[in-house]
């Protein structure tokens, strides 16, 4: 079962580029039904969990590739599961515009499998290998539009990725030698009497693999690639760029930190110190590159860095409470995040605009699409009542709570970022729907709202992050039942 | 007690009805559904007042351990009947001077969500729904402020609106800490924080309260987060700017209110730096703001900076926790919101009667509107605190309640600064008052015609000018209700 909900998707994506579809409709009634199938047999497998580990292959000693599901793969398969058949829904429509399809779709499907992969595997060499395998399947999605800059962004993507998995694997084997297992355990598998005098060398080696796994959740200083990786179509930006390729990254992270060298080994180190006051810069650093940046995808990428170090900041404050607000955010800020990206797209796709000041007075044109981003956009700003409050309320306390003055300074870094999210989202708002007195409306004649298939995806999320927002109680005490071991 | 819901939810509603419909091509049947609205909210308002009677609505529970919390208390009751009245009379005055402006539609139905939030803030029971309202207040007076559309209104609603939030934040990093360390978030008289909390973390618990303090001040137009407030208010159309100055100013002393006496509690506050530095912040914006305003040649934007130092008077009295403070800085909430209405009014209708902004163009104006210009007179003497006017018994109180409170130093110092403030007071609001009446030997009398505002705009302002001497000549009662409120919460 494990098995099948990976491989449908690497293979019905291999299918398209092989099966001559008469017409284009053939191909997406075919994917569409492939992806939907695929997220309700995870849904049916995360419900009907099996309590053993799947072994495919035995490499020497404790060395295996295995899966099984756990809370955290519930976590973030589901939110996957969830997410991508409205992605694919909504790529069918933006990639009207755009050449070579079938390419696009056989790898835009092929990654879903992949990342499911990484949620699914139950140690830490499976995780690795579907780690690397996922930045070889979106290579090509960077380079889709075969721009001199999109090859050069899809070059820079595929240095960082690969060396930033270098460095993970450094991290990998120190586990293989100092763990009693390889496997993912709540709390760590760090064996204390093999460690004996050499704990400042597994600190050393926490943070090169922190940093390992952070070039993909775009840790400063490795984020760059980010932003420039923003030249794919729409649908690889918004799903893989701010939900599954970085969630990936702090996915990774997370299991590095409490399910292999585990927070009793760590927590009150100076490792804990720098990777926390590494996040918090790095809160900072990309919400204010964010506000600097016109062009419109490229300041959501920022938004995104500064997003997903939040979600590493509560990894990094290494309690349960830290963890619990880290799956609130890695989860409540794909939806968002993903709606205000779908809302971008929908603006380049109707009027091929890319930049903030093009946007003046769109709000009367397109008022769905800009409803939409204003409410992702004060979602993601923390107004209560919405989902992106939620998150921070529970980062927040997991941070007083855990006492550390860091943390508190991190809950400042926190609320720094919320001013700087409101100056560059709203900025927007206030462009698209108060133009100023002078300006011209017949300027935007011909301009609408796109067709159905791009406005669902975007009303779907806008009624998730509503829901999250108000009624969260459901989640959070899943992620509390997780992170305190009980799946 | 479904009063309070259906007050708060039915402006916000009818608002966004308003937002949303198609244009109306009639306008008089624009404003007589508006002057509806307006109408059945103030009497949800009255209602919600009288008949619910101390009890708890908690409609709805954030995550299990936020409610969103309704009560009404004195407090609320106080700043609400204060919102409802002045937001009655700007509504009004707007009927008329909307005329000359663009997009009716959508000033009227901000206009009418800004007042339903007014009234969930003033009823919201805990920290949480006050933060929440506090939030949806910036969000929905923003538009009040950019409503013309020239450049310099979008920049000066950005630059409001990116001050609010940051203020905003400010009280939100307290909360984060107030829900660990109180015993609940529900405002108490006395305070929330447990004894135990407050024995051990002193230190950040302070540190806290100020952070809060600068937070809800930003709204308050509190030094040094006031320079939104002189680019804000005057670029609205006038009756919005009343509402901003009189009312909207007031959600920060509000909050600035709730946090002290209902959260941290007096007697943890008493005394500390906390009090030292929040008295010190205060007393230079009342001089600051007096002393810019005497400096500003326009009109609507010298009493934009008459509010910046007017509200700290409110907020010196706060800071000072003494029994006569308190009650005056209470007293000069009304006073203040009648007053700086009624101006805001006047400066309205003088603009939209004659299209000149600074004051120094307005010679002769008594003549033409006597009416009016002896409103602007009368609330003038009002702000500066002279008495028959409701803001002389204010300033006593203040003033009486500084020098009585035995802190070293400030019990002097500061009715000092107040008394200089007011000099200053006279001095920027008294020559529109004395060029209007007495335009001198050289005034061109021949061309003088009257030319009194229309009825709809005057009416308000009369009331708010009759409000604002009432509080001065029969001051008994409202004292004695007052000095209730501060037995409780001192």
């Amino acid at each position: 079962m494990i098995l099948l909900v990976i491989f449908i998707p690497i293979i019905a994506g291999m299918l398209v580029s092989l099966i001559p579809f008469q017409k284009r409709s053939h191909m997406e009634i075919f994917l569409e039904s492939a992806v939907v199938l695929n997220s309700f047999l995870v849904g049916y497998l995360l419900l009907h969990r099996p309590d053993h580990i799947i072994t495919l292959a035995n490499f020497t000693g404790n060395l295996s590739i295995g899966f099984k599901v756990d809370g955290m793969s519930i976590v973030f398969a589901g939110l996957i599961s969830v997410l991508w058949p409205f992605a694919t829904l909504y790529a069918f429509e933006y990639m009207t515009k755009e050449k070579h399809e079938r390419i696009f779709f056989t790898f835009y499907t092929m990654t879903y499998g992949v990342t499911l992969g990484i949620s699914l595997a139950a140690n830490l060499l499976t995780m690795y290998f579907f780690y690397e395998l996922l930045t070889l399947v979106t290579v090509p999605l960077v380079m889709h539009t075969l721009t001199r800059e999109a090859i050069l962004a899809s070059r820079k993507y595929l240095y960082y990725s690969l060396g930033g998995a270098a460095f993970a694997f450094i991290g990998l084997i120190f586990i293989i030698i100092y763990g009693s297992t390889t496997d993912f355990v709540l709390g760590g598998v760090l064996d204390l009497e093999r460690i004996g005098e050499r704990t400042n060398v597994l600190l050393l080696i926490y943070v090169i693999a922190f940093m390992g796994f952070g070039v993909k959740a775009a840790v400063c200083p490795f984020n760059s690639w980010l932003p420039d990786a923003g030249v794919a179509p729409t649908p690889v930006t918004a799903l893989l760029h701010a939900v599954a390729v970085v969630k990936s990254g702090a996915f990774a992270i997370i299991r590095l930190t409490y399910y292999s060298f585990g927070t009793e080994f760590l927590r009150g180190t100076w490792a804990q110190t720098v990777v926390m006051l590494v996040t918090m810069f790095t809160i900072v650093y990309g919400c204010s590159r964010a506000v600097k940046e016109t062009h419109l995808k490229r300041r959501l990428a920022y938004s995104t860095i500064s997003n997903l170090s939040y979600v590493l900041f509560g990894v990094t404050i290494m309690t349960p409470l830290g963890m619990v607000g880290a799956l609130t955010h890695l989860t409540f800020h794909a939806v968002m995040k993903i709606s205000s990206f779908f809302c971008a797209g929908a603006i380049m796709h109707q009027t091929d605009r890319h930049y903030v000041h093009e946007l003046d007075g769109m709000g009367y044109k397109m008022p769905c699409v800009f409803g939409v981003f204003t409410v992702s956009a004060l979602a993601l700003m923390g107004v209560p009542g919405l989902a992106g409050f939620v998150s921070k309320w529970n980062l927040a306390a997991a941070a007083v709570e855990s006492g550390s003055r860091i943390a508190y300074g991190g809950i400042g870094c926190l609320l720094i970022s919320a001013l700087l999210t409101a100056i560059y989202m709203l900025s927007i708002v206030v462009r698209a729907f108060f133009p100023g007195k002078d300006f011209n409306m017949a300027a935007l004649e011909g301009i609408n709202d796109p067709d159905w298939k791009m406005l669902i995806p975007l009303f779907v999320f806008t009624i998730l992050i509503l829901v999250m927002g108000l009624y969260s109680a459901p989640a959070v005490k899943f992620f509390n039942d997780v992170a305190a071991g009980i799946y | 007690m479904y009063y309070i819901a259906l007050s708060v939810l039915f402006p916000i509603l009818t608002g966004v009805y308003l937002l949303v419909r198609k244009e109306i091509k009639n306008r008089k049947s624009l404003l007589i559904q508006t002057g509806i609205f307006l109408v059945i909210t103030t009497v949800l308002g009255v209602l919600a007042l009288c008949l619910s009677g101390g009890g708890i609505l908690t409609p709805f529970n954030l995550t299990d351990r936020l409610p969103i919390l309704f009560k009404v208390d004195e407090i609320s009751i106080l700043f609400a009947v204060m919102t409802m009245v002045i937001f009655l009379c700007a509504g009004f005055f707007s009927f008329i001077y909307m005329e000359h402006e663009e997009k009716e539609k959508r000033y009227y139905g901000f206009y009418l969500i800004v007042f339903g939030i007014l009234l969930a803030l003033c009823f919201a029971g805990n920290l949480i729904t006050f933060y929440l309202f506090f939030e949806l207040l910036t969000l929905s007076s923003m538009p009040l402020v950019l409503h013309t559309g020239s450049r310099e209104a979008i920049m000066a609603g950005l630059k409001y609106l990116f001050y609010s939030l940051s203020g905003a934040y400010m009280a939100l990093f307290g909360v984060y800490f107030i829900e660990r360390y109180g015993n609940t978030l529900t405002f108490s008289t006395g305070g929330v924080i447990s004894s135990q909390a407050a024995a051990d973390n002193t230190g950040i618990l302070l540190w806290i309260a100020f952070l809060m303090l600068i937070g809800f001040g930003v709204k308050a137009g509190m030094f040094p987060m006031h320079a939104w407030l002189p680019a804000a208010h005057p670029v609205a159309p006038a009756p919005a700017s009343a509402v901003l100055s009189a009312v909207i100013v007031k959600a920060g002393v509000l909050g600035m209110v709730r946090a002290v006496y209902y959260i941290f509690g007096v007697s943890f506050l008493r005394g500390t730096w906390v009090q030292t530095a929040w008295m010190v912040l205060t007393l230079i914006t009342v001089f600051m703001g007096s002393m810019l305003a005497y400096r500003e040649p326009v009109l609507k934007k010298r009493l934009a900076y008459s509010t910046v130092s007017q509200v700290s008077y409110i907020l010196f009295g706060f800071s000072v926790m003494d029994a006569g403070s308190v009650t005056g800085g209470l007293l000069h909430v009304l006073c203040h919101g009648a007053i700086k209405a009624g101006l805001f009014l006047c400066a309205g209708a003088l603009i939209y009667k004659t299209g000149k902004t600074r004051v120094e163009e307005f010679r002769g104006a008594g003549k033409e509107m006597p009416v009016l210009m002896w409103c602007y007179t009368i609330l003038s003497l009002g702000l500066i605190g002279i008495p028959p006017t409701g803001g002389f018994i204010s300033k006593w109180y203040l003033a009486e309640g500084a020098l009585s409170s035995g802190l070293s130093g400030f019990s002097w110092i500061g009715p000092t600064v107040l008394l200089v403030s007011a000099l200053l007071t006279a001095g920027y609001l008294l020559p529109l008052a004395i060029n209007g009446f007495l335009p001198g030997a050289d005034y061109d009398y021949g061309s003088l015609k009257k030319k009194e505002p229309p009825l709809l705009m005057v009416i308000p302002i009369l009331v708010l000018t009759l409000l604002s001497v009432v509080m001065g000549l029969f001051p008994e009662p409202l004292i004695h209700y007052l000095s209730l409120i501060v037995e409780k919460i001192l």
